[in-house]
């Protein structure tokens, strides 16, 4: 069953993508993470320009997102000034990143640059969760009882100016740092083409220091917001949203994610995050051999589009 | 309260359906607004009554015969079940003097090329250890596709001054170095790209070369088929079909067709290109519509 997409310009198999989006939407759900890191390496490796992967990946990731962020709304998990601020910072980010993904295009480079990327992100965080997952799992093994991080502590964070009080993360900061982080994150949101909570999610604990409950609540509101402005850009600067495209993955996505869901709770925290961690680098590895591996063809064309 | 809460949710989703219905109607509303954008437009659907002009016969001096000939589809539309088609391109040799089809008295050359356009080929260096492109070079006129099909190896048929002349071949496809280049190019610098640009091509299909592929079915009929891959890019085309006598060039043909987008699939390329800011929020609220849906059928399963 093949369809035409019509803004990548090509016959896509309805079914292999379905299955992409199934599989992803199975992973993102056991995990708990949006899908985008593991999902636009898929497209790109099945064919899809990488402009226009990236481009549909934002529209896929909100709808992904949109449940996830109502229900922990239900639960008042959402730290609304916080997520605003995030916010704020993030679409000044995405409107740089989707402005620079056009330049990077027209100088030939984009895909470079997007390989480098994912080689340098995933691999610190994939790394950094490997070895706190192993140690974890070890002194588990060995019997100890493993604690969660005190929240509170002080770091340079706190010796900023702009001091704002967060009342539901219990955080009285500057908003210079959730500013920062937001327009960074908002700036691979659409190079990278991922919603960037697994950079996010990091940040807001380990960095801001914000108490658990409200994390992940949090980074899916802003999320939302960004993925939602992320697509409109995308889709009128660089016309590289194929809406049949993200139709597809959404459908296989949405399905996916309720099995992941339910064989995640059978894991424990520090499994699922090994596993993370293991397919964090798989993806990684793969983006890094494309980068140093002499390529087999040395010269590539590009459409009109291209210029 | 359940009721309220179910109320509000189909108040929800009809919003959601009429921002949709907006969005796909907006499209042929505001055509003229569409006309101002820089944005490539799709080709527009054929005028009727054109039929003749579509066809260019060119007479060689000193030849006695004239060829007629024809493709079988004049619009081929592009819809979204498109997976590559089949293009027949026929026609009679008139005042044929060869006895037999199989007699091989005359030679037969069929082009079939796509709109041509400008490209950027580009060439992968290694810098520090890391593959990345380096250079290019930019091409105008390439076409878009192209295929040959003759009776017998066109190095046979022609020689190597004529097909360059009249661009046979892969060899020869006429097109250039765009004036303005980044960085002066060499002779040799750009017959690197140049073979690099057909390689490419006819790995993904878009030039093909079929040495046995076009033949005479009778005294004066001939036929050939070439065949359009699900990738080929969209717009005009040309089929110039060439007959030869002894490395002798007599008659040629051209006829224009088109291959163009219809249905649905004009559609969604038009929203994307035209309205492009619409189209970005009609994604938007597809998304929204699809996760809130998912959420709903989700929470229905867990309860249940």
């Amino acid at each position: 069953m093949n369809f035409y997409l019509p803004v990548a310009e090509m016959s896509a198999n309805i079914l292999v993508f379905l299955a992409m989006g199934g599989a992803v939407g199975f992973l993102s759900g056991m995990f708990g993470v949006g899908g985008g890191f593991l999902m636009t390496p898929l497209l790109i490796f099945a064919g899809i320009p990488a402009a226009v992967a990236v481009g549909t990946e934002a529209a896929q990731i909100l709808a992904a997102s949109v449940s996830g962020a109502l229900a922990q709304w239900r639960r008042r998990n959402v730290d609304v000034k916080m997520g605003t601020v995030l916010l704020a910072g993030g679409l000044v980010g995405s409107v740089f990143g989707v402005q620079l993904v056009g330049a990077l295009r027209r100088q030939g480079v984009f895909d470079f640059f997007l390989s480098a990327c994912y080689v340098t992100f995933l691999g610190v965080i994939g790394l950094m969760m490997l070895i706190e997952s192993t140690n974890t799992i070890r002194q588990v093994r060995a019997g100890r009882v493993v604690t969660a991080r005190r929240s509170g502590q002080h770091n340079w964070v706190h010796g900023l100016p702009f001091k704002v009080r967060f009342h539901r993360s219990k955080l009285y900061i500057s908003a210079i740092p959730p500013l920062l982080l937001g327009l960074f994150v908002g700036l691979l949101a659409a190079i990278m083409g991922v919603g960037g909570g697994f950079i996010m999610v990091p940040a807001m604990i380990y960095l801001l220091r914000m108490p658990t409950n409200v994390v992940v609540g949090t980074s899916l509101f802003q999320i939302v917001f960004l993925t939602a402005a992320t697509t409109v850009l995308q889709a009128s600067l660089n016309q590289n949203v194929d809406v049949v495209l993200a139709v597809i993955l959404m459908a296989g996505g949405v399905v996916g994610a309720q099995f992941g869901a339910v064989a995640g709770q059978r894991l424990k925290g520090e499994e699922l995050r090994f596993l993370l961690a293991t397919f964090i680098l798989f993806v990684c590895a793969r983006f890094a051999w494309q980068l140093i591996a002499p390529p087999a063809e040395l010269y590539s064309i590009g459409g009109m589009g291209a210029i | 309260m359940m009721r309220q809460h179910r109320l509000r949710r189909r108040r929800a989703i009809l919003a959601f359906l009429g921002v949709l219905v907006l969005g796909l109607l907006a499209p042929g509303i505001s055509e003229t607004v569409a006309q101002k954008r820089k944005a490539p437009p799709p080709v527009a659907k054929e005028a009727p009554g054109s039929r003749q002009q579509d066809i260019k016969r060119e007479q060689q001096p000193g030849a006695k015969e004239s060829v007629e000939a024809d493709v079988s589809a004049r619009n081929i539309a592009v819809t979204a079940n498109f997976n590559g088609t089949e293009i027949v391109v026929f026609g009679a040799v008139d005042g044929s003097q060869q006895p037999s089809a199989e007699s091989g008295y005359y030679d037969l050359i069929i082009v079939v090329e796509g709109m041509p356009g400008r490209m950027v080929v580009r060439r992968k260096g290694n810098v520090a250890g890391l593959w990345l492109n380096t250079s290019s070079v930019i091409f105008d006129n390439v076409p878009s596709y192209y295929a040959v099909a003759s009776n017998r190896p066109i190095d046979e048929i022609v020689p190597e001054d004529l097909r360059a002349l009249h661009g046979i071949g892969l060899q020869h496809i006429k097109f250039t170095p765009a004036v303005g280049q980044s960085h002066p190019l060499s002779n040799e610098d750009i017959k690197q790209y140049r073979d690099a640009v057909v390689r490419l091509k006819r790995a993904s299909r878009l030039y093909v070369e079929n040495q046995f592929g076009a033949g005479f079915t009778g005294k004066s009929l001939f036929r050939a088929s070439v065949v359009l891959p699900a990738n080929v890019t969209v717009g005009p085309f040309v089929t110039h079909v060439y007959l030869f006598r002894e490395e002798k060039h007599l008659y040629k043909v051209s006829v224009r067709h088109t291959l163009g987008r219809e249905g649905l699939e004009w559609y969604l390329h038009a929203f994307a290109y035209r309205l492009p800011v619409l189209y970005g929020f009609t994604t938007v609220a597809i998304a929204v519509g699809a996760g809130l849906l998912a959420s709903t059928a989700f929470r229905k399963g867990g309860t249940a």
